[in-house]
């Protein structure tokens, strides 16, 4: 074991932008489906291990934005400095830009016809499922107080209520969860 | 559409991008529907659209939205605005954030009643939809069991639920 546990193998600038290219490319189905697959890739070729590829994630839930992007800014900085926080940052951009303008782009021309139309309709009618579900798991998995219970029910019922106020009503809920937090 | 009202919008929208892409999904949709700039139906549709495509839904919402709203620059736009505040904050606080260590654990956990809120706003915002029509509640109801209840990957749902959508525009014109 003569690997230092912060840069295993550092990686190639092009590598890096290949690996987060490729990666956001082909992963369809947003965050939760690609942080698996980064962390998979930067761990078999060796740029980090995986313990603190899954600190990095945690890392990465602190900030907005969507996690994959995130994530694999973190994981492009800490391997490989500036440089590759750009290059990952590109790489995993330009893919979906580029697919989801072709998608829209041929939207404009074949948007109207009856099958399309009778697609787009039965993807959208699942969302609300999926919403309630990923709701569901959330509330499931969190460790609930009284405090956390109380607090996130009226977070919930303010921002449903006033909801061109969402943002900030959101980091007024987070400051006062998180006062609550700090003195328990 | 004004480029920069759209990119402050949606700048805006990045800064309480927290917790994964359905709650984007679901300030966008307050955003943007608040101000009249699209349809509820129409964002429905893109929001469809952003699943079945590659890469991170919430970006692929904001370039699609932009590009309704003001061609391939409201796309190019609407997607760099939305990753500005996060790159910007993660260029400037990763290390202050990795040296909170535990004290970090507290502000997840503070994250958490913020973002489980949002979702339920995202969830409130599309009920609607799903009481719509019999078939839309049917697709919902049966898109949450397999979401909530079963490992089914949602990019199946989506796509199984697409299918049944068209076989029926072609039986029920």
């Amino acid at each position: 074991m003569d690997r230092t546990p912060n840069s295993p193998a550092p990686p190639s600038p092009g590598g890096i932008f290949w690996t987060f290219f490729r990666i956001s490319a082909v992963t369809i189905g947003g965050g939760y489906a690609m942080v698996p697959v980064i962390g998979r890739e930067v761990t078999a070729k060796g740029w980090l291990e995986e313990k603190e590829f899954y600190d990095l994630f945690a890392l990465a839930q602190s900030f907005p934005g969507p996690i994959a992007l995130n994530t694999a800014l973190i994981v492009g900085r800490r391997t490989a400095g500036i440089a590759g926080f750009c290059l990952a940052l590109a790489g995993i951009l330009v893919p979906p830009f580029a697919s989801v303008l072709v998608v829209a782009l041929l939207l404009d021309g074949f948007g109207d016809l009856a099958p399309v139309r009778g697609f787009l309709g039965g993807a959208a009618a699942v969302i609300p499922g999926l919403v309630g579900a990923l709701l569901w798991r959330m509330s499931k998995t969190r460790t609930w107080t009284v405090w956390r219970g109380v607090c996130t029910i009226c977070a919930a019922a303010a921002i449903i209520s006033f909801r061109p106020w969402a943002i900030p009503l959101f980091f007024a809920s987070v400051l006062v969860a998180l006062v609550g937090e700090a003195r328990s | 559409m004004n480029l920069l009202r759209l990119s402050w919008v949606f700048f805006k929208i990045g800064i309480a991008a927290y917790g994964g892409g359905w709650t984007i999904v679901g300030i966008i949709k307050t955003e943007i529907l608040g101000r009249g700039w699209i349809t509820e139906a129409g964002f429905s549709d893109l929001v469809a659209i952003s699943q079945v495509t590659p890469g991170p839904v919430a970006l692929n919402a904001a370039t699609l939205v932009g590009y309704r709203l003001a061609g391939i620059p409201g796309a190019a736009a609407a997607t760099l605005s939305v990753v500005a505040f996060p790159i910007l904050s993660i260029l400037a606080a990763t290390s202050l954030l990795a040296r909170l260590g535990k004290a970090r654990g507290v502000l997840q956990e503070a994250l958490k009643t913020g973002t489980i809120a949002l979702v339920a706003m995202t969830l409130w915002t599309f009920l609607p939809a799903a009481v719509s029509s019999w078939t839309s509640g049917i697709l919902a109801a049966g898109a949450f069991v397999l979401a909530a209840f079963t490992k089914t990957h949602p990019l199946f749902i989506i796509l199984g639920a697409g299918g049944i959508g068209l076989v029926l525009s072609l039986l029920v014109p």
